[in-house]
């Protein structure tokens, strides 16, 4: 009940917050160059279709009167039309379409930095300051510390280029290791539109071998983009642990007779991974922004590639639905994480 | 006229007592821990205060000098020596290494060690010069950052109610964001110039800064000795900056070093997307020109990518040293 309570002031808290990015969202979206009316006209209109277009969209009306009409489009999602990527398209077709894929992207990437990143932390912590510690500490900076378009650069270079060079130039076979740039092999279909998850959609359709070629050209971004958060989680984990392995209970448990692996595994990480579970959501904010650099050096058509197309040409709605869109996510996500931070430790009352 | 009448009260009173009275209080003063039981001299008082603060400065250092920090130190060493002596250091000066030339794409040689990027600018000139133009961006949007920063976190951290409740909104509004995003955005409409890139990160900067200093201003506001000297008389301003302002130094210094680290790496990404200050030599940018020349000439694109890594990492595992050695939850380990 108490959640409950927690959970609703949360989110009567997370509401003014929306409404200021929102509003920071239309301050920039004002002070951009730019006609957002050419969306919705032929190439060679007059002036008076073009005033008429623009009283149509209310853009003659006064600046707060712009603004509230602004807030009633955003949040009954009448988000507009694509002016400059492919004029006339409506906004949320392409971000049904580009969504999706930048959250497979993302998912498996906060996936995989927890899982090695909460290893790497168990283990610096039971050997601390020891040569384990220091090479883990020691790769985990080197990860975070990798700009991630160069990153994803020398994959490309070493594992699509060199290294299939090398194997032709000394077993004479010809293969191909990894995909460089993509999300699908050039001439293969896109499965159905069911839940726009080429993943999901794939199988459901019953097209393996879509499913494995998209896996294929993920493996690559998503090492890529999770080297971001991997330290962070690394570092987290490894602090807390070594605060619980101090504690009273861990000193009983292994008085009793518990074996170390029990002690470390069950005992302690279950109490040391409360504090990582919100640096993981944390993290989920730069990893939105993370995704543009990734997109754009995979060439992976997703939300990041979309937001770096619709700022350079000047896309008017699309950067409004597409940044408000993401600052919705990370909102959100944060909210979520307390909620999970709340259920995990039951030391918390609201 | 009080002095002169004090030295007189003094010197009766040791006339009264004679020489065997100044030698018992001697003795009382000295050997007092003999008979009174849990009494110490308050000179060794005062001794093994210092003694104590001498052991956790020496704490202090050595826990930062582990094998790790210290070889974030030198890299910091050498990318701020790379920054201040660039022209003294650098084969060629900024005009040469943003001017025109007909060898483009050359492999390293002597004159150019580490190849010639497009233009026939050369590579490891452009390595040298970069770490000027990074460090210039970072450190002046990191001090705007911190100076409003603990202006805004004082301010709702100390007085509380509504203001602390409006602020703190306003800057989860800015941390609601992706930063690379909103930075991108402010860039496009502002233009690509240096100081609206320092603009922006320091206007980012503020809000991470003021909940910083926010938290830990409500912690330290709660503290035994920032109570006695509320009783004791002090005003706010003395409450606020010889009493609550030294406990949020630690933290920020932290955030500070890693901060740097943060800018550079997203500098790098930004003028990777093409929205680098097209007068400054960046090494973000002659990554985005050398990728598509990946296949016949590597060091272009692979150098500079070395040089930022450095660089960041010499902060973040300076950043990493520190919190160490400053974590009061790791103190007794």
């Amino acid at each position: 009940m108490s959640l409950l309570k927690y959970v609703i002031r949360r989110v009567l808290i997370m509401i003014p917050v929306l409404f200021g990015a929102i509003t920071v969202v239309f301050i920039l979206s004002r002070l951009m160059p730019g006609d957002p009316t050419s969306a919705y006209l032929p190439i060679h209109a007059t002036v008076e279709q073009q005033e008429a277009i623009r009283r149509y969209l209310g853009l003659d009306q006064p600046m707060i009167i712009q603004y509230f009409r602004y807030i009633g489009d955003l949040l009954t999602g009448n988000w507009g039309l694509s002016s400059n990527i492919s004029k006339g398209q409506p906004v949320w077709e392409l971000i049904w379409e580009r969504f999706p894929r930048t959250m497979e992207l993302t998912i498996f990437a906060i996936l995989i930095a927890s899982l090695i990143g909460i290893r790497a932390g168990v283990l610096t912590a039971k050997h601390r300051n020891k040569a384990q510690d220091t090479i883990v500490r020691g790769f985990a900076l080197v990860g975070v510390s990798i700009p991630v378009f160069w990153l994803g650069m020398l994959m490309q270079y070493s594992l699509t280029y060199m290294l299939p060079n090398w194997i032709y130039a000394t077993f004479g076979v010809d293969v191909k290791i990894f995909p460089a740039t993509g999300y699908k092999t050039p001439g293969y279909p896109d499965p159905p539109m069911i839940t726009g998850f080429r993943l999901i959609d794939s199988l459901m359709s019953g097209q393996l071998y879509l499913f494995i070629d998209y896996l294929h050209h993920l493996i690559l971004p998503v090492i890529a983009l999770a080297f971001i958060t991997l330290a962070s989680i690394t570092r987290q984990t490894r602090s807390s642990m070594l605060e619980v392995l101090q504690q009273d209970y861990i000193r009983t448990a292994r008085a009793k007779g518990c074996n170390e692996k029990d002690v470390v595994h069950s005992h302690a990480l279950k109490n040391a991974l409360i504090p990582t579970v919100t640096i993981i959501g944390l993290n989920f904010g730069g990893l939105l922004g993370g995704a543009v650099l990734t997109e754009t050096t995979f060439n992976l058509k997703g939300m990041g590639n979309l937001i770096i197309n619709a700022i350079r040409r000047y896309d008017y709605y699309v950067i409004n639905a597409t940044v408000f869109l993401t600052a919705l996510i990370f909102v959100v996500v944060n909210l979520l994480m307390d909620v999970i931070y709340g259920l995990l430790d039951p030391r918390i009352r609201f | 006229m009080i002095e002169e009448h004090v030295v007189e009260t003094y010197e009766e009173e040791r006339e009264k007592k004679g020489y065997f009275g100044t030698i018992f209080s001697w003795l009382g003063k000295n050997f007092k821990f003999l008979f009174v039981p849990g009494y110490i001299p308050e000179d060794l008082i005062k001794r093994r205060q210092d003694f104590e603060m001498l052991r956790s400065k020496r704490k202090f250092i050595r826990r930062l000098r582990s094998a790790l920090t210290m070889f974030g130190i030198g890299l910091i060493f050498i990318i701020v020596t790379f920054a201040v002596f660039a022209p003294w250091i650098a084969q060629y000066s900024f005009y040469d290494l943003t001017s025109f030339f007909w060898n483009a794409w050359q492999a390293p040689s002597g004159a150019h060690p580490a190849g010639t990027t497009d233009y026939g600018r050369d590579v490891l000139g452009r390595l040298i010069w970069g770490a000027r133009s990074s460090l210039t961006i970072a450190l002046p949007a990191l001090l705007f950052a911190v100076f409003f920063g603990v202006i805004i976190g004082i301010v709702s951290g100390y007085f509380g109610g509504w203001v602390d409740g409006i602020l703190m909104r306003i800057m989860d509004i800015f941390l609601a964001f992706p930063g690379i995003i909103l930075i991108l955005v402010m860039i496009s409409i502002f233009g690509p110039r240096m100081e609206f890139f320092m603009l922006a990160y320091g206007i980012l900067g503020v809000a991470g800064y003021s909940r910083l200093i926010r938290g830990s201003v409500l912690q330290a506001k709660e503290l035994p000795y920032v109570e006695a000297a509320r009783v004791s008389g002090a005003g706010h301003w003395r409450l606020i900056f010889r009493h609550i302002l030294p406990n949020t130094f630690q933290p920020v210094l932290i955030s500070f070093t890693f901060d740097i680290g943060g800018i550079i790496l997203s500098l790098a990404g930004l003028s990777f997307l093409g929205y680098g200050d097209a007068h400054l030599i960046e090494w973000g940018n002659d990554i985005a020109i050398g990728r598509y020349h990946l296949y016949d000439a590597p060091w272009a694109a692979l150098w500079p990518g070395f040089m930022i890594v450095l660089t960041v990492l010499g902060f973040m595992l300076l950043g990493d040293g520190l919190r160490d050695a400053l974590d009061p939850r790791l103190k007794n380990l």
